[in-house]
């Protein structure tokens, strides 16, 4: 009999009842008279949670244990204790650890947004496929590796379900850092913003592949890359010019790795879009558009003091315009842009 | 210019819709149909005026709601089970800022309640027979000050505390939330509180601690759970909160951060978001009002410059559309059930709005870099009453709470004052 099958026989049986687990005394918690926020537990979970804590507390070591983590974990997958005290025993136990990936997999269309599930999958992935293991091969045969394919496969599906999944998103950072997958991360960024333009964990994502472990601190974009980046965003901003995620991402991108290229590459297409016909109503509506411009104008007057006066003033203008009319109800943010324009 | 009511600030979504755009307008039709009762009808399209006085804290509902969870809840809630100090922490601190009294035997039931969660080995625990973990342990001490007395505070042990957190301390500055368990800046928060709290503080402690979460702040201006992940509301107040503990707030970006703060206030709402085009919700009322408090000090700015938000529309949101009139407590939006969580943060997030909690510019103190200097730093924080501006009804008002700590200024200072008076653990530094 598989562990499951057994499991599912068992499930109906209370533990107590059971000879296997005659030899062990749950341990019951001391809910004494006036507890706050007291749980009415269901019998069942109460007994779980019983056994569980009799096991824990001698540290066994065995596969009903392994079997008992697991009925727990389905009552209850946020019980931080219990992931630890299971990976323990997979650990042990030498449990088949494909197997386990399959049983996370499986909890983990039930409970999408928890925590631990996530953890417990890294730990598992790591050890199946060792990190230092892997950089001795290329991209192309990492991708292919069944461990990380696999993994690839689940995240796409686990995004794909909630495409904001933020503790999907974190895992994926985790795995495409850990195994150096950047190559094909840009292209799955590409289709997940093209899905939905306004995923903003797409955009995040795309940052974050960008700089492909390099040190944020340390990093100055190479110009091509630069430039296509603004040429990819642009496309993306003509969908919809109202959209914070891509206007968001490129002024961030450059602000930080290659600033003057806000005004020598970034201002003129931007302006550019803004005078065409069939984008200049939905560009002068947006406050991202105006947004921007004050980014850029900062930084071309910190780099081009004689500028300065002239930028201040067009800026002073813009702040004013999204407090009174684009942007109304950020308009004590845009005041306070302003008055910083005189001290910049 | 007071900020109306209006479809105009229905979100463009330029003819080109998306998953984002038409959730997002959704809940706009949801919140429309709300808030149009507030506003003399045919004025809503150009600009209505919010009849504010329609606007109404329930407390006695959501005091209800809050007891009969303290009181018992139902089997549902073992998905809790590992968060059991937060249910005790969200009851007190809801009741508490409603200025609900908490009486002796509510503060015994608690006092023993949260007792049984504190580890042999130091911290506090989920539930009984579970590992110690930062979360918890942050709940567990929130709950205690809010408890309050001498016999609450002797009861942790700080030497414990003060081993166990060490022992999540990681190289990179941040901290593991329990044994094994996952590094984010949630858990440098949960300490630093804990740490400033219980006067356990020490240079190695906090070693790292702003260089970790300077690195979690990305291109768009705020804060991630751990360098490289999105920015989102909750870890940009952790994070925040955090590095002003320490005097640090400096280390990040602090206009990038103004920027991206900001862009979390929606205009039709008047809630805030937790990430770039994601939807409004209640709790972050908190977690982004919180913030806009503590960078309001980052800034050096004064009562005279308010705040970088929209204080009246976020409480309008909160008032009209996170009260769940049914159950009682409140929520994360319209459609959604109240729950302890929204109840405690909603309420946080209104009187963060309703009240100027700061610091005075002026009188700063100089040494803010000495881990010593942590109470005094934290209670320079203190109530501009000229600066309050409350919505709704006058008897809207609840009481004034700390950004950084969330919860209220009195409970906190005497907590601070109990901790402060033991001599700290290495006399060394």
């Amino acid at each position: 009999m598989r562990i499951e099958d057994s499991e599912q026989a068992e499930e109906a049986v209370s533990l107590a009842q059971q000879a296997e687990w005659q030899d062990i005394t749950p341990i019951e918690q001391d809910e004494g008279e006036g507890s706050m926020c007291p749980i009415a537990y269901t019998d069942e979970y109460r007994e779980l949670m019983g056994y569980l804590r009799a096991v824990m507390a001698v540290g066994e070591v065995s596969e009903r244990a392994l079997a008992l983590t697991a009925r727990v974990i389905e009552e209850n997958p946020g019980h931080y204790t219990v992931w630890v005290y299971r990976k323990r025993l997979v650990e042990e136990l030498e449990s088949d650890i494909a197997k386990e990936l399959d049983w996370v997999s499986e909890i983990s269309s039930k409970f999408p947004k928890n925590y631990q599930l996530w953890h417990h999958r890294e730990s598992l992935v790591t050890r199946l496929w060792a990190p230092s293991n892997a950089q001795s091969v290329s991209e192309d045969q990492r991708v292919t590796n069944p461990v990380l394919r696999r993994e690839l496969q689940f995240l796409g599906a686990a995004i794909d379900e909630d495409s904001k999944n933020f503790h999907a998103w974190s895992y994926r950072q985790w795995l495409i850092s850990t195994y150096a997958l950047w190559t094909q991360e840009l292209v799955f960024v590409d289709t997940m913003i093209n899905q939905d333009v306004r995923n903003n964990s797409a955009w995040n994502q795309r940052y974050f592949a960008i700089l492909a472990n390099r040190d944020p601190s340390a990093v100055h974009l190479e110009a091509d890359m630069a430039k296509s980046e603004i040429e990819y965003v642009v496309e993306h901003i003509k969908l919809a010019p109202n959209n914070d995620s891509p206007w968001s991402y490129v002024t961030g991108l450059l602000l930080r790795h290659a600033p003057s290229m806000l005004y020598t590459d970034l201002l003129p297409r931007i302006k550019q879009l803004a005078a065409d016909n069939a984008y200049q109503a939905a560009m002068t509506l947006t406050p991202f558009y105006w947004s921007a411009l004050l980014d850029i104008y900062e930084q071309q007057a910190a780099d081009h003091p004689d500028t300065k006066k002239q930028l201040v003033e067009e800026s002073r203008a813009i702040c004013d315009q999204l407090a009174s009319e684009t942007d109304i109800i950020h308009c004590r943010y845009w005041n306070f842009r302003k008055t910083s324009l005189d001290t910049c | 210019m007071s900020y109306l009511f209006s479809y105009d600030y229905r979100y463009d979504d330029n003819a080109y819709d998306t998953e984002t755009s038409n959730k997002q307008v959704d809940v706009e039709d949801s919140i429309g149909q709300i808030y149009v009762k507030y506003v003399e009808p045919g004025t809503a399209q150009y600009g209505g005026i919010f009849d504010d006085t329609m606007l109404r804290l329930h407390r006695t509902k959501h005091e209800q709601f809050v007891r009969d969870a303290m009181h018992g809840l139902s089997s549902g809630f073992a998905v809790l089970d590992a968060s059991q100090p937060w249910l005790s922490f969200w009851s007190l601190n809801s009741l508490d800022i409603m200025g609900r009294t908490i009486d002796s035997t509510t503060r015994t039931q608690a006092l023993q309640t949260v007792q049984r969660f504190q580890d042999q080995r130091g911290g506090f625990c989920g539930g009984q027979g579970q590992l110690p973990h930062l979360a918890g342990t942050y709940a567990s001490v929130m709950a205690l000050v809010l408890v309050g007395g001498d016999d609450a505070f002797a009861s942790i042990n700080r030497e414990r505390m003060y081993e166990w957190l060490m022992t999540m301390k990681r190289e990179d500055g941040a901290f593991a939330v329990h044994e094994g368990g996952e590094v984010d800046v949630r858990g440098v928060y949960c300490v630093l509180v804990v740490a400033s709290l219980l006067n356990i503080m020490t240079a190695e402690l906090v070693s790292g601690v702003a260089e970790f979460v300077a690195r979690c702040q990305t291109c768009e201006g705020g804060l991630g759970p751990y360098p490289g992940v999105e920015a989102h509301g909750g870890y940009t107040l952790c994070g925040l909160a955090a590095l002003e503990i320490i005097g640090s707030t400096h280390v990040l970006d602090l206009k990038r951060l103004a920027r991206w703060m900001s862009a979390r206030q929606m205009a039709f709402e008047g809630g805030f978001s937790g990430r770039t085009n994601k939807l409004v919700d209640g709790c972050y009322s908190y977690w982004v009002g919180g913030a806009f408090s503590i960078l309001q000090r980052a800034l050096s700015r004064t009562p005279q410059d308010d705040m970088l938000y929209e204080r009246r529309a976020l409480q309008r949101y909160v008032l009209a559309c996170c009260q769940d009139m049914r159950i009682g407590g409140l929520r994360d939006k319209p459609g959604k059930s109240a729950d302890l969580y929204h109840t405690m943060y909603g309420l946080l997030g209104l009187s963060l709005a309703q009240h100027y909690v700061g610091v005075d510019p002026q009188t700063r103190i100089t040494d803010m870099t000495s881990v010593y200097s942590v109470p005094a730093r934290m209670m320079q924080w203190d109530v501009v009453t000229s600066a309050a501006d409350v919505v709704g009804v006058s008897s809207n008002v609840v009481k004034p709470v700390h950004p950084v700590y969330g919860v209220s200024l009195v409970p906190l200072a005497k907590c601070i004052k109990y901790f402060y008076a033991l001599p700290p653990l290495a006399p060394s530094l």
